[in-house]
C-alpha cells in the first residue's frame, strides 16, 4: 500500500510539473467550462476521440487528487503491441483494460470498470471505440449506456475536444504545434434504458461539437458571385418630377432589401430609412462634374460635362454593386439612355430609329455590334470617339419608366422651382427632348425587350410613385436577383 | 541613471498606460492565458538589455512562434500540409540564428528565397493529393511573411539599438492606445482612417524626436519616422481586419487561439520592416 501511495505521489507529480506544461506550452490549450467538474467528486468524463493527444488534454482537466483517481478505459490489444509504451501508459495513467474483438460470453467486459465505479473511481470513457476521422463524431458504443444505467449516481461529463487531431493526427508521428480547444459541457444524470442513455449523451456532445467557440472557416469556400443589383431607370425630361417618383420608389423598395438611390446625389435606403454610407471616391467626382455642368452657358457648352457625368454615374453602378451590394438600384435617368437622347436632341430629328437602335446597341457594347465603316459613326461623330475611347459598355437598365409631361408644365414646374435656368430648359427644347425620349423608349423596349412603362407626370408624385412601384413588383418578382448578404 | 534602467522604467510607463486604458476599457483583455504583445516586446527588451542581446532575439523568436502557432491554429489544413507547416515552425530557428549572429544579407533572404522554395516542396512532398496545393502553400506562406519575417525585423533593429526598437514599439502603442479609444463605428471608413492617422500624429512626432537622443537617430529623421509610424499602423490595422474577418475572428470570439495575437500583432505587420529599412538605409548601418 505504502508503494502504491508513492507511485500516486510521483504520478500525480509527472502530470502537474511536466506532462501538463509540456502539452500547455508546446500547443496551446484553452478550455472552456471547466467549472462544471470542479465540484463533481465522482464522474465519468465521456469525450470524443481523435488522438493520442487526448488523453493527456483530458488529464490535464483534473486536480492532483483526481489524477490518482481517474481512470481512461484503453484497448489492452493495441497497446500491447509496444512493451515499453504499455509500461509507460500504465504507469501514467492506470488505465481500465479492455479487449476490443475478443468477446468473452461468460466475462463481463464491463467488469473492470464495474469495479473501479463500486471503489469510487472516476472514469474517462472515449464512447466512439476507436480514434474516428478528425472532425467527424461517430456512433456511439452500446456499452456506454450499459454501464451508466447501472450507476445512475454517477454524473457524466461530456468534453469536446478540438484541435488534438490537427496536433496529433492518427497517422502521424510528429506533434505539431496547434491550439487545442476544450470544451466542457454540464454534468448529466441519466435515468433510462441504455440505449436511450447512449442516444441522449451521443446529442450532448453533439451539440457541444456545434459550439461556435471552436468553429473554423471550410478550407475552400466558394465564392458567392455577385448578380449585379437590377436596375430600374426613370426617365423624364427636366421638370418631370423623376427625381421625386425615384426617391419614393427607392424608399418603398427598401423595404424588401437595401436600395440605392442614383440621382444626383448617391443615397442609400435600408427599411424605408436613409442610411449613411462610406463615401466613394467616383461619386464625388461626379459631383464635382455634375454641378460644373449645371452651371453652363449654352448647349454646346454642356454637352461635354454633361457627357463626363453620365459616363462617371454609369461607372459608379459598378462600384455600387461592389461596396453596397444593394438589392435594387433605382437610377435617376439611365446614362446610356439619356445620351441617346440627347443624341436625338442635337441631330434635331435627322436620326431615324434604325440608326437610333444602332446606336444604342453601339453604347452598350453589344455584340455583335456595328462595323466601324456603318453610317451610324458618320451620323454621330462624338459615338465613334467614345468607341474608340472605349467608353462604350453602359449598363442597359433591367425595367425602365418615362415620366410623361407636356413641356409647358414641365416649363412652369421649373419656373417655380427657381434657381437659374439651364440652357436646355425652355418649351422647344424640352419638347423634343419628350419625343426622344419617347423614341428611345419604344426603340430600346422593342428591340432588347425591356419591360417598360410610361407615367402621365401631371398626376401628383405619390400616384406616379405608386403605379410605378406595382410596376417594379410585377416585372421583378421573378428575377429579382440574389437576396444580398451585405 | 544607468541606460538599462531608464529604458524598462520609460516602456513600463508606456505600456502601463496603454494596457491600463485597455484593462478600463474591458477590450478584450482577461490576464492569464492572454499574452499582452506589447508586454511581451518589453521582455524581449529587458531581456536583451539585462542579459543578453541573443537571449533577446530569442524572446522574440517565442513571440513569432506564438503568433504563427495561433494563426495556423485557425486556418483549415489538409493532412498532407503538416509537412509544409513543420517546415514553417523550422524557419523559426533558421531566419532568428541569422539574426542572433548578425549576419544580415543571410536574414534577410533566408525566408522569401530558402524558406519559400521549401515549403512549396514539402507540401507537394507531404501526400497525393493536387487538389488545394496552391491554397495551402499560399496559406503557409502567408503566415510565415508575416509573424516571422516582419517580426524577424524588430529583432534585427534591436541589434542596432535596442532604443530603436523601443521606439518603434512605444509609438505603435501610442497609435493602438488611440484605436481603442475611438468610438467612431457610424462613421465612414476614410473619416476613421484619418482619424487613427492624424490623432496620434503629434504624440509619435514628439516622442520620436525626445527619444532621438537615445535611439541616436538624428532629430529630422526621428521626426519622418514619427509621422510615418502612424500611417503604417493605419496600413496593418487595415490589412489585419480583413484578415481578421476572413478567419472567422470577431469581436465576441476573440480568444486564446483564436485571433488574440493576431489582434495585436496586426498594428506590427507594416510598421517592423518598413521602419527598420528606414534606418537601416538612412543612418547607413551594416
Amino acid at each position: 500500500m505504502k508503494s502504491g501511495r508513492l507511485g500516486a505521489l510521483i504520478r500525480a507529480a509527472i502530470h502537474l510539473a511536466v506532462l501538463r506544461p509540456l502539452v500547455r506550452l508546446y500547443c496551446g490549450v484553452h478550455v472552456a467550462g471547466s467549472a462544471h467538474l470542479q465540484q463533481l467528486r465522482r464522474f465519468i468524463i465521456i469525450a470524443n476521440h481523435n488522438s493520442h493527444l487526448d488523453v493527456f488534454l483530458l488529464f490535464s482537466l483534473l486536480s492532483a487528487r483526481d489524477i490518482a483517481l481517474t481512470h481512461p478505459v484503453a484497448d489492452e490489444t493495441y497497446f500491447a503491441r509496444f512493451p515499453i509504451v504499455f509500461a509507460l501508459v500504465r504507469f501514467l495513467f492506470q488505465p481500465v483494460w479492455i479487449r476490443r474483438g475478443h468477446p468473452d460470453r461468460n466475462d463481463d467486459p464491463l467488469r473492470g470498470l464495474k469495479d473501479l465505479l463500486d471503489r469510487g473511481h472516476n472514469l474517462v470513457v472515449f464512447p466512439e471505440g476507436t480514434r474516428g476521422r478528425p472532425g467527424e463524431l461517430q456512433a456511439f458504443k452500446s456499452g456506454l449506456g450499459r454501464l451508466v444505467s447501472e450507476y445512475p449516481g454517477v454524473p457524466i461529463v461530456p468534453v469536446f475536444l478540438s484541435g488534438p487531431e490537427r496536433v496529433l493526427p492518427k497517422s502521424s508521428v510528429i506533434p505539431l504545434p496547434f491550439w487545442s480547444h476544450v470544451l466542457v459541457g454540464p454534468p448529466q444524470v441519466c435515468i433510462g434504458s441504455p440505449r436511450d442513455i447512449t442516444h441522449h449523451l451521443q446529442n450532448t456532445l453533439c451539440v457541444l461539437s456545434q459550439s461556435g467557440v471552436i468553429r473554423r472557416r471550410p478550407r475552400q469556400r466558394r465564392l458567392q458571385r455577385h448578380q449585379p443589383a437590377p436596375a430600374v431607370a426613370i426617365l423624364g425630361i427636366d421638370g418631370s418630377g423623376k427625381s421625386t417618383v425615384s426617391r419614393r420608389l427607392a424608399q418603398h423598395l427598401s423595404t424588401e432589401g437595401n436600395a440605392c438611390l442614383v440621382s444626383d446625389r448617391l443615397e442609400f435606403f435600408e427599411n424605408g430609412e436613409p442610411k449613411p454610407l462610406q463615401p466613394l471616391g467616383l461619386e464625388a467626382a461626379r459631383g464635382l462634374v455634375g454641378r460644373y455642368a449645371k452651371r453652363a452657358r449654352s448647349l454646346a457648352h454642356y454637352k461635354i460635362p454633361k457627357l463626363t457625368e453620365l459616363l462617371l454615374r454609369d461607372r459608379l453602378l459598378a462600384e455600387v454593386n461592389r461596396w453596397y451590394a444593394p438589392r435594387i438600384i433605382v437610377l435617376d435617368g439611365s446614362p446610356l439612355l439619356n445620351i441617346a437622347a440627347w443624341a436625338v436632341l442635337y441631330r434635331k430629328e435627322h436620326l431615324d430609329d434604325d440608326t437610333l437602335a444602332k446606336a444604342i446597341a453601339v453604347l452598350a457594347g453589344d455584340k455583335p455590334g456595328p462595323r466601324r465603316t456603318d453610317p451610324v459613326f458618320a451620323e454621330l461623330p462624338e459615338l465613334r470617339q467614345l468607341d474608340r475611347l472605349g467608353l462604350t459598355h453602359l449598363g442597359l437598365p433591367r425595367l425602365m419608366v418615362l415620366l410623361d409631361l407636356p413641356p409647358e408644365l414641365a416649363c412652369a414646374r421649373v419656373a417655380a422651382r427657381g434657381g437659374p435656368r439651364q440652357p436646355h430648359e425652355t418649351e422647344e427644347k424640352l419638347g423634343s427632348l419628350r419625343e426622344a425620349y419617347r423614341r428611345v423608349l419604344r426603340i430600346t423596349a422593342q428591340k432588347w425587350n425591356i419591360p417598360a412603362l410610361t407615367v402621365d407626370g401631371t398626376q401628383p408624385p405619390d400616384d406616379a410613385a405608386g403605379e410605378t412601384l406595382r410596376f417594379v413588383r410585377n416585372n421583378l418578382e421573378q428575377n429579382y436577383g440574389q437576396p444580398s448578404t451585405h | 541613471m544607468p541606460l538599462s534602467m531608464m529604458i524598462v522604467l520609460a516602456i513600463a510607463l508606456g505600456l502601463s498606460l496603454v494596457q491600463g486604458a485597455r484593462i478600463v476599457l474591458g477590450r478584450r483583455w482577461s490576464f492569464g492565458s492572454y499574452l499582452g504583445f506589447s508586454w511581451a516586446f518589453f521582455v524581449a527588451f529587458a531581456t536583451a538589455e539585462l542579459w543578453s542581446l541573443r537571449a533577446g532575439n530569442w524572446v522574440v523568436a517565442i513571440i513569432s512562434f506564438l503568433a504563427l502557432r495561433e494563426y495556423f491554429s485557425m486556418v483549415e489544413i489538409r493532412l498532407q500540409d503538416r509537412l509544409g507547416i513543420l517546415g514553417a515552425y523550422a524557419s523559426i530557428p533558421f531566419m532568428f540564428h541569422f539574426v542572433t549572429i548578425q549576419w544580415y544579407g543571410m536574414f534577410i533572404i533566408s525566408i522569401p528565397v530558402y524558406s519559400f522554395l521549401a515549403i512549396p516542396l514539402l507540401v507537394t512532398l507531404g501526400g497525393c493529393e493536387k487538389e488545394g496545393t496552391v491554397f495551402s502553400i499560399g496559406v503557409i506562406d502567408f503566415g510565415l511573411f508575416l509573424f516571422v519575417y516582419c517580426m524577424g525585423h524588430i529583432s534585427y533593429l534591436m541589434s542596432y539599438s535596442i532604443w530603436m526598437a523601443a521606439m518603434l514599439i512605444l509609438n505603435v502603442a501610442v497609435c493602438d492606445a488611440v484605436s481603442c479609444l475611438l468610438q467612431d463605428q457610424g462613421k465612414a471608413v476614410w473619416a476613421r482612417l484619418a482619424r487613427r492617422y492624424f490623432l496620434p500624429l503629434p504624440v509619435t512626432v514628439l516622442l520620436a524626436v525626445a527619444l532621438s537622443p537615445w535611439t541616436t537617430i538624428p532629430e529630422r529623421h526621428s521626426a519622418v519616422l514619427g509621422a510615418l509610424i502612424p500611417l503604417l499602423v493605419v496600413m496593418g490595422r487595415h490589412t489585419g481586419n480583413y484578415v481578421e474577418a476572413d478567419l472567422g475572428v470577431a469581436e465576441e470570439t476573440v480568444g486564446p487561439g483564436r485571433g488574440q495575437i493576431l489582434d495585436n500583432l496586426k498594428s506590427l505587420l507594416f510598421v517592423a520592416p518598413i521602419v527598420f529599412h528606414y534606418i537601416r538605409y538612412f543612418l547607413d548601418l551594416p
